[in-house]
């Protein structure tokens, strides 16, 4: 290694670089030690001033730089303390507690006794991630245990719905999320309607979306999750074959017809079939379109339903030259005589 | 022609008198948006509103509409949402996503009622008809069902579901579903959830997930099953071929690499209809400031199935640029193994900007291009204008 001093410089500036990049090496940032001030035995109010009386639409009482100087007679730099010492994403969590929560500090103070650490715990902390409380901390003293069996927010969010901000203590949403959500939501619905909108679900799972897919109208906020971003038009075919059933899942059989009609794609012209060679033969066993329509019958579905069942019914039919169609573990309660589809090939011609 | 624009008027009248009362307490909320693209003369017109005249009353409607060739609009949402004091039961009406238990989403106009009792035990049913685009209506189609839980502690929620369907006046889906969530312990939830077909009778679908968190990682185990011929309606002649299953098996880590770098890598063995195959999918997100307001993402995913063999690779990138602006770009080639009529390769990409004012308005444009099985090479403008509003 001592032969290659610029190596070993260069490998500690990328080490470095990239420290800073990953958030390893914290930022150089000042911010406010409530801790330090707390330990001296500053009192709260002696910064916060009217907070005791502070109903819920009054001022959010961030001390600015008079109340700094009152003490710090000299400060260090010319500039308001603000501008360096308070953190934009502690403001911003409490600018959101202010907005979205029913909250009043006059009705909370004489039962705190005026201990505001007592629900600010994280005054203690040497770099809080943030001073405003953790839901838990409410639940210390308020009983809210029927409310949150009913998914009854209301009594202290303004909007849950419109708070937009995922939940970090409960139910994260750090997974494979758009594959998860669906059976993670299976037993607890009203607890993803407590934040969630009927509009949020139905941007995906409403019929006919496609010119209003979330993915198509944010288009500037690009991000790797979600089904239908990016160039899906062009893979949807092969994502849909290596899933199969997934699209029925949400989309009827007859959405791939639609939208291509929609938009002008035909998946094959009235003179060239889109099937491979190979595809429907005389041989036994009819060529590759009978296992593959087994193994992905909603492709077939969605050209030959309807009216175009018939070009299949035509061989298949009881006594026809295709034979059985049914493959292994198929039964049915339907009246074979006389119930859809089962008439189509049994009933009498 | 008349009986379309008849039921756009009762929709909009519906729409009017949903929020023709504004609220005391809560805003009524208002967004529109306007989208259009250059490749296509499309424009579209959404608006959405949400408004709480009462404590016991919400009302939500999501309409677009848009000309692609022919002038066309929609409903999407348009729902009123009655509420029981302290939350013990609510009903809901009009046009919504019904979704619970077993029960897959399907959009619905009818109506879908909640009750909760005190011990936990908790039930939901739902009738109404399928929703058809553009203002369709099918009288004949219905569909009916409901689903009863119980909460057991706070450790566990039991449920059974039914549902039933009819189109065209035939039975096209009766299903009976059982859904599970249990937390055996703080760090580690599990759920699943499955329907039984009663037409033809085998299980549809099934999901179960067991996730667990420790340290910087999050590991989840999962397993699928999907016998694409029972996801049909049964009156479908496509639904009698029989029980090909589709299954998975697989699992997924999350782990926070670096206090601003998560990696991601889900994967799984797949068995379609007795053809084995795979899965993987490697994604890092790396947030570029302390709020992560700035990202940049990588993803590449393989698959190899019978009848799917492909690669791709993503990456995005977006940058604030002052408090206003936005700056973002999306890159991504996927790649089939055989070349076909389709083509074997489609890279795609996409530059954005976007606007957005402290009070409520919005604007991005955008310029995308790539190749597609249809074009070779094709290219697109996007414009967008949004507006929020909030009326006190």
């Amino acid at each position: 290694m001592n032969r290659h001093p610029s190596l070993v410089l260069v490998i500690s500036l990328l080490l470095g670089a990239c420290a800073g990049v990953l958030g390893i090496r914290p930022t150089p940032s000042h911010p406010f030690e409530h801790r330090a001030h707390v330990l001296k035995g500053v009192g709260c109010l002696s910064c916060h001033a009217g907070v005791p009386s502070a109903g819920d639409s009054d001022g959010m009482h961030f001390p600015v730089t008079a109340d700094c100087v009152r003490c710090h007679t000299t400060p260090h730099d010319a500039r308001t303390c603000e501008n360096c010492h308070g953190e934009a994403h502690v403001r911003g969590g409490a600018e959101l507690a202010r907005r979205h929560l029913k909250f009043e500090h006059r009705t909370h103070m004489p039962a705190a006794q005026g201990d505001c650490v007592r629900c600010h715990v994280e005054v203690g902390v040497e770099r809080p991630e943030a001073l405003r409380p953790k839901m838990a901390i409410c639940f210390g003293c308020h009983q809210h245990e029927d409310q949150w069996r009913t998914r009854d927010c209301d009594g202290c969010h303004v909007d849950l719905a419109a708070e937009d901000t995922l939940p970090t203590s409960h139910l994260v949403h750090d997974g494979d999320w758009g594959r998860e959500h669906g059976v993670r939501a299976a037993s607890a619905r009203d607890l993803c309607a407590s934040c969630h909108s009927e509009r949020y679900c139905a941007g995906c799972h409403g019929v006919g979306v496609v010119p209003a897919l979330p993915s198509r109208l944010t288009f500037d906020d690009v991000r790797l999750s979600g089904l239908h971003r990016a160039g899906f038009r062009s893979r949807h075919a092969l994502e849909a074959r290596g899933q199969p059933g997934l699209c029925t899942t949400c989309h009827s059989e007859r959405s791939c017809m639609d939208c291509h009609a929609t938009l002008g794609v035909a998946a094959g012209s009235a003179n060239q079939s889109p099937h491979p060679p190979g595809w429907l033969t005389t041989s036994r066993g009819g060529g590759q379109h009978g296992t593959q329509a087994r193994l992905d019958p909603m492709s077939c579905a969605s050209c030959h339903g309807g009216a175009g069942e018939k070009l299949c019914v035509d061989c298949h039919r009881v006594g026809g030259p295709g034979g059985n169609p049914h493959g292994r573990g198929f039964s049915s309660t339907k009246d074979k005589l006389t119930d859809v589809p089962c008439r189509l090939c049994h009933g009498i011609p | 022609m008349w009986g379309r624009i008849g039921r756009l008027a009762w929709w909009l009248a519906a729409l009017g008198v949903s929020f023709s009362s504004r609220a005391a307490a809560e805003p009524l909320r208002l967004r529109a948006d306007a989208v259009s693209e250059v490749r296509a003369p499309t424009g579209l017109v959404i608006l959405q509103g949400q408004d709480k005249k009462y404590p016991w009353l919400d009302a939500e409607a999501l309409v677009w509409a848009g000309a692609r060739t022919d002038p066309t609009a929609d409903v999407l949402v348009l729902t009123l949402k009655l509420r029981a004091p302290r939350g013990w039961g609510d009903l809901r009406l009009g046009r919504f996503v019904f979704s619970t238990g077993a029960i897959r989403p399907l959009a619905l106009d009818g109506v879908a009622a909640t009750a909760r009792a005190p011990w936990g035990l908790s039930g939901e049913v739902f009738a109404g008809v399928p929703v058809v685009p553009r203002f369709a209506i099918s009288t004949h189609d219905q569909a009916a069902g409901g689903r009863l839980a119980q909460r057991i502690a706070s450790r566990a929620t039991v449920g059974v579901s039914y549902t039933e369907q009819r189109a065209r006046g035939v039975l096209s889906e009766r299903e009976l579903g059982a859904d599970l969530a249990l937390v055996p312990a703080p760090l580690l939830d599990i759920a699943a959830r499955g329907a039984y077909d009663l037409v033809s009778p085998g299980i549809v679908d099934g999901n179960i997930s067991g996730a667990t968190r420790f340290g910087h990682f999050r590991v989840e185990l999962f397993g699928t099953h999907r016998s694409p011929s029972r996801l049909l309606p049964a009156t479908s002649l496509f639904s009698v071929l029989g029980d090909f299953p589709s299954q998975v098996l697989g699992g997924a880590v999350r782990w926070e690499a670096a206090p601003r770098l998560d990696v991601m890598l889900t994967g799984g063995g797949q068995d379609i209809g007795g053809e084995l195959g795979g899965y993987a999918t490697l994604r890092g997100t790396l947030r570029l400031d302390e709020d992560g307001l700035g990202r940049v993402g990588l993803e590449v995913r393989r698959q190899d199935v019978p009848l799917s063999q492909w690669s791709g690779v993503r990456a995005t990138v977006s940058e604030p640029l002052g408090d206003h602006w936005r700056v973002s770009s999306e890159l991504e080639v996927a790649a089939a193994d055989a070349s076909s009529d389709r083509g074997a390769a489609w890279p795609w990409g996409l530059v954005a900007l976007g606007w957005r004012s402290r009070k409520g308005w919005e604007a991005s444009a955008a310029l995308e291009a790539g190749s597609t099985p249809r074009y070779r090479f094709e290219m697109n403008g996007l414009l967008r204008v949004s507006r929020t509003l909030e009326v006190p």
